[in-house]
């Protein structure tokens, strides 16, 4: 069990990392439109092949 | 996506009959109305996009339609220009323009796709909710003329916002919202984690160095959640302190900051139990719900936006002889400008040389002209609508009169008093009580069997955390909200539908909101028998063709028109114009002269003459909306009274009620007079929703209960009305009231319910039958029992 003194800082670490990580992604203004993502992934161009491509 | 045969393809206005224009999309031959809708439609089909028909969601009639004239954009290329309108990052450039114009997703995908294929710009995204383009291209050689020119090309109306007004506090907001909730999650993710740990030891016995280890690292990960996390809610409970009008934030600040400060006791001195988990959880359910609200609350048009959609990007100055164009924003007091017919005045100032008439009605809801001499004031955002005009600057920007009802209208929105929902209330007295109980529950078991008194008294704060009472009100009100954009109605204050389900009184505009707004011709009354009726349509057609006035529009045909040589517009009083040698007018009775009775009606008329003798003339009236009258009798059916304020004419309000049923009408109201009105109907008990869209009614909008405004108004109406319509129809407003007596049944059955759940396990607890993990799956499933009743509110038809 003594080895959960060793993981369980070394798990903090990480939460204060992916912390870090997250307020500069805020920062940088990567949350600033929650709408639209959502929608542009449905939204992928996916036109039909041109008619030249056809034998 | 298929239109009916008469509509156009592209903007589904109706085609006119003398219009053969067609567009070939995907092998179909689509009807369009115009050739600006048809290049619109080619240039879409072209660049491979003609995906965005199947896209887009059922169109209002007229957007996307490009505008008859094409802007001057090449303006926007100068150096000072693309200094004041973007901003410098690195080698690339960055401009926010607002996209007028824009009614769905499909367009934000039309805007970033064919951008996107332009050279020059190396990412281009569109937020569909506050109509916003993010553009970035390379400084160097930055054309940002060509890409306003593609966008206007597509039919939308491009307005470069300056950078000052896009760095917005919603923002800013958000950004920390989000932060905090970030905290709070990851916070209660990890303590949960160790608390298993430590509730497992409970159980299978426990190493007393490995128990003080996890409760001093809860300790650590707790420590951020309560004093970032949940700052709000503590800096909101000491403001209710000082202000006397303690909140739930009070209670909610004593069960977490007490709990908090028992548990780092119980840690150190190595005491009975820990309450990290129930700290970091009723922080995190808080947050989010907080979090939710305020999603729901941004979602409204902003407010720099629509100011500065109101005003002209460019100004012509006069510097010496030369005239420059310069940005709005670089105006000053005492600059003279000049602004040509038909366009916007950028600035409040005084009208320095000539006459001319000015469309007021943004700021006064007078359609009718008015007439301008030199010396008068004109106000920023009216339109000028004759000839080409010289004024010297007075006041700008937010300094207009426009700047100021906006101002006023936000301090009104913000003045109003703080609405304490029921949950609210009821949950500070339950946390209250739920405290006192605590604490007497763990007197009781100290003295009764003090080995179990820390455990029993944890399982009762747990077991009783008011998660699903502070959950119960945001998450139906989120879950509402949802549902209501998705019907295509935008809740921007969260009190709405609140108050939208006590209404009792629905108090409605007439102009642009029960009616469309544009004239039309009612009846025409020939006098001379010599012509028919279609002979005056077709010469007043003719001669109302060259002139700017609204009124005009009402005489629009789509039939070959007779010739007008030499048209001559005099304003204030008509236009005259020579057809086959004679001298036509088409004006006032005095202008056109000789013959004509008097008329005492207050109908809007236009008389029409040849030589000096009156032929003819026309009644005008605003055509009402089509669903008006079946909206008005489902909103009676629903209970609602109904009540028509107006600024208009007598004669014109009382058809409009006569019409419509309307058993109350006001007619020739001022804003003060509609507001004066409202307080009345307030102090006789009822609580009134006020349907108005124009900038004058902003104010009244802002004292009503609950305010709604079309979309198509004037967009500063918007920005301080509770609800905001989009689309053309009226019938929303039904559904609005629905929806909302539905939302308060689901909240208080939600209440009910949580409240019945505490008063169940609050003894089973204080009792002690209740183990602290049983209590932690109580607390969760009644949270979540709640907001799966919330969730019922998305199914709402």
């Amino acid at each position: 069990m003594s080895i959960l003194y060793v993981l369980i800082p070394l798990a903090l670490l990480l939460l204060g990392f992916a912390v870090w990580a997250f307020f500069w992604a805020v920062g940088s203004g990567q949350f600033d439109d929650l709408d639209t993502p959502a929608v542009r992934i449905i939204m992928d161009d996916d036109s039909k092949p041109d008619e030249n491509d056809q034998p | 996506m298929t239109t009916g045969a008469d509509t156009c393809f592209h903007c589904a206005l109706p085609v006119p009959a003398a219009c053969k224009l067609t567009v070939d999309i995907e092998g179909a031959q689509q009807p369009v109305c115009c050739p600006g809708c048809k290049a619109v439609a080619e240039l879409i089909r072209d660049t491979g996009m003609s995906r965005y028909y199947d896209l887009r969601d059922a169109p209002d009639p007229g957007i996307g339609r490009p505008p008859d004239e094409a802007a001057e954009w090449s303006v926007f290329d100068s150096s000072d220009m693309l200094e004041a309108f973007t901003q410098r990052d690195g080698d690339m450039r960055e401009a926010t323009i607002y996209v007028g114009g824009m009614y769905c997703s499909a367009c934000s995908w039309l805007i970033e796709t064919t951008l996107g294929k332009q050279p020059g710009i190396s990412s281009a995204e569109v937020n569909p909710i506050t109509h916003r383009l993010r553009l970035r291209f390379p400084g160097e050689d930055a054309k940002l003329s060509s890409h306003l020119a593609t966008l206007a090309n597509l039919g939308y109306q491009p307005q470069p916002l300056s950078p000052e007004s896009t760095t917005r506090p919603e923002v800013t907001e958000q950004r920390t919202a989000l932060k905090r909730l970030l905290v709070a999650s990851l916070g209660m993710m990890q303590v949960m984690m160790f608390a298993v740990g430590l509730y497992a030891m409970d159980f299978q016995g426990i190493d007393a160095d490995m128990q003080h280890f996890l409760r001093l690292v809860s300790f650590f990960v707790t420590t951020p959640v309560v004093f970032y996390a949940a700052r709000p809610f503590f800096t909101s409970a000491w403001r209710g302190v000082v202000g006397r009008k303690p909140g739930m934030d009070l209670p909610v600040s004593i069960a977490v900051g007490s709990a908090y400060v028992a548990s780092i006791y119980s840690t150190f001195t190595r005491g009975e139990a820990v309450w990290f988990d129930s700290v970091t959880m009723f922080v995190f359910f808080l947050t989010l719900g907080r979090f939710l609200e305020m999603r729901a609350r941004h979602r409204s048009i902003d407010r720099s936006a629509a100011l500065s959609s109101l005003l002209p990007n460019t100004a012509t100055r006069i510097d010496g002889d030369a005239h420059v164009v310069v940005p709005v924003n670089q105006l000053c007091a005492g600059d003279r400008v000049l602004i040509r017919a038909g366009d916007p005045i950028p600035a409040d100032g005084v009208l320095g040389s000539g006459v001319t008439s000015v469309d007021e009605s943004l700021l006064t809801g007078e359609a009718r002209p008015q007439l301008k001499a030199t010396g008068d004031e004109l106000s920023a955002g009216c339109v000028n609508l004759d000839g080409l005009i010289e004024m010297t600057v007075t006041h700008t920007g937010s300094d207009t009169t426009l700047g100021t009802i906006s101002r006023l209208s936000e301090r009104a929105r913000y003045a109003r008093p703080a609405f304490v929902t029921l949950a609210d209330r009821i949950a500070s007295y339950i946390v209250i009580a739920l405290l006192i109980v605590a604490a007497a529950v763990a007197t009781f078991w100290y003295f009764a069997d003090p080995d179990r008194a820390f455990v029993i008294t944890l399982s009762v704060l747990v077991v009783t955390c008011p998660c699903a009472l502070a959950l119960a009100t945001p998450a139906a009100f989120a879950a509402a909200g949802s549902r209501l954009s998705q019907l295509r109605l935008l809740v921007t204050n969260g009190n709405a539908i609140e108050s939208l389900s006590r209404a009792t009184l629905a108090m409605f505009d007439k102009t642009g909101t029960l009616t469309i707004g544009e004239p039309r011709i009612a009846a025409v009354f020939v006098i001379d028998n010599a012509f028919t009726e279609k002979d005056c349509r077709l010469v007043a057609a003719a001669l109302e063709h060259a002139s700017t006035h609204p009124l005009a529009r009402a005489f629009a045909m789509q039939e070959a028109l007779p010739a007008v040589s030499s048209p001559n517009i005099v304003v204030g009083q008509g236009v005259s114009g020579k057809i086959d040698g004679r001298e036509w007018r088409i004006g006032n009775a005095e202008f056109v002269g000789g013959g004509v009775a008097a008329h005492d009606s207050k109908t809007t008329h236009v008389f029409l003459g040849v030589e000096g003798n009156a032929i003819a003339w026309f009644d005008l009236e605003d055509e009402l909306r089509p669903d008006a009258k079946q909206t008005l009798n489902a909103l009676r059916q629903l209970g609602l009274k109904t009540s028509l304020v107006s600024g208009d004419n007598m004669v014109a309000v009382l058809s409009v009620a006569e019409a419509l049923d309307f058993g109350d009408a006001h007619f020739e109201c001022t804003p003060e007079d509609k507001l004066s009105i409202i307080e009345a109907a307030q102090q006789a008990g009822e609580t009134v929703v006020m349907i108005g869209d124009g900038i004058n009614d902003a104010p009244v909008l802002a004292g009503a209960d609950t305010s709604v405004a079309p979309a198509h108004g004037a967009l500063l109406a918007q920005t301080s009305a509770d609800v905001i319509m989009l689309g053309e129809s009226l019938a929303p407003l039904t559904t609005a009231i629905e929806m909302s007596r539905k939302t308060m049944r689901i909240v208080r059955q939600n209440l009910v319910w949580a409240i019945v759940y505490n008063t169940l396990a609050l003894p089973l607890a204080a009792a002690g039958f209740v183990p602290p993990w049983l209590a932690a799956i109580g607390m969760s499933a009644s949270s979540l029992v709640v907001v799966l009743n919330a969730l019922r509110l998305n199914r709402f038809e």
